[in-house]
């Protein structure tokens, strides 16, 4: 096994930590470090994938600026989507080149992630043919959205863990008109930790990939971001 | 020399969603020059060696595979 660092940045803005993963991405490629996966939540905020428009976000801006939902338009795959406080993110920035080089089988390992943690709250998650991210018969629990450069993967996966849905009312989500959002408290009708999904996000992930995982230290974390900005 | 798709594993179709580069422009070996998407995936396609890009074979928006030729690349 090969050690893959796992940070936790807790709650951030949207802009930092994509500096972040862009910063790491591009030290991975020149193997300036290890694999890494971030693991965090966003302040509220609508992305726009390769494959969306702005016409998928149903809300004027002005009404999403007032509100402090940031909009950006980035490079992973997919349409449109949002991400708040309540969903767990994990962007893992790995080589491929040191498993297997299918970007379909590696899709597939992250959707693997999301059902194994929602099956450590017992909610049952399944995969739909065509349509990629896991899903309940109650609506879409978690999304997938990746950028690959030199099989160095960026963006990731985004679980809904006690999300609040009013945030997917502004949006398309995935473009696809009528689905649900749905989360894991919505389907087990009480409130989930954070920190639950968290630790069970690290054996999941761990499981997943076949990896050791080694959290990373604040200061670290903090040496990171720095060099993010600068850069 | 043509820039090909590479094989991206169990993918099959992929969709050209940005071309990063247009004819007559120069390019170093490793520069992106096209976005291909398949599973709400985005991959990089790189310049496999220095040139100037002749001309695209397939459109933005429009479905290719790997292994196929997306555009001629002049050595330069």
């Amino acid at each position: 096994m090969n050690p893959v660092f796992y940070a936790d940045l807790g709650r951030i803005k949207y802009r930092p930590a994509l500096a972040l993963q862009h910063h790491l991405h591009l030290l991975r490629r020149e193997g300036g470090v290890t694999d890494v996966v971030l693991s965090l939540e966003h302040e509220p905020v609508i992305t726009i994938g390769r494959g969306g428009s702005e016409t998928s976000i149903l809300a004027p801006h002005e009404e999403l600026t007032q509100l402090g939902v940031e909009i950006a338009s980035i490079e992973r795959g997919g349409d449109v989507t949002y991400h708040g406080p309540g969903q767990l993110v994990l962007y893992p920035i790995l080589d491929l080149r040191r498993r297997e080089k299918d970007v379909h089988r590696y899709v597939a390992d992250l959707e693997e992630i999301m059902i194994r943690i929602a099956r450590s709250f017992v909610v049952e998650a399944t995969r739909r043919a065509g349509l990629p991210g896991i899903w309940h018969e109650r609506g879409k629990l978690g999304a997938v959205g990746i950028h690959v450069r030199n099989w160095v993967t960026m963006h990731g996966l985004a679980l809904n863990v006690g999300l609040d849905p009013d945030g997917f009312q502004w949006i398309v989500p995935c473009g696809i008109a009528g689905a649900k959002a749905v989360s894991i408290s919505d389907i087990i009708g009480h409130p989930v930790s954070m920190g639950g999904a968290r630790e069970a996000a690290l054996s999941a992930v761990s499981d997943v990939l076949g990896e050791e995982l080694i959290p990373v230290g604040e200061e670290v974390i903090a040496a990171w971001k720095r060099e993010s900005l600068i850069g | 020399m043509d820039i090909v798709v590479p094989d991206l594993g169990e993918v099959g179709e992929v969709q050209i969603v940005r071309w990063l580069v247009s004819p007559g422009d120069a390019v170093a070996v490793g520069d992106p020059v096209a976005e291909v998407e398949a599973d709400k995936a985005v991959f990089v396609v790189e310049a496999p060696s220095a040139g100037v890009l002749e001309r695209t074979l397939i459109a933005q928006g429009q479905p290719t595979r790997p292994g196929e030729a997306i555009a001629r690349l002049r050595s330069g």
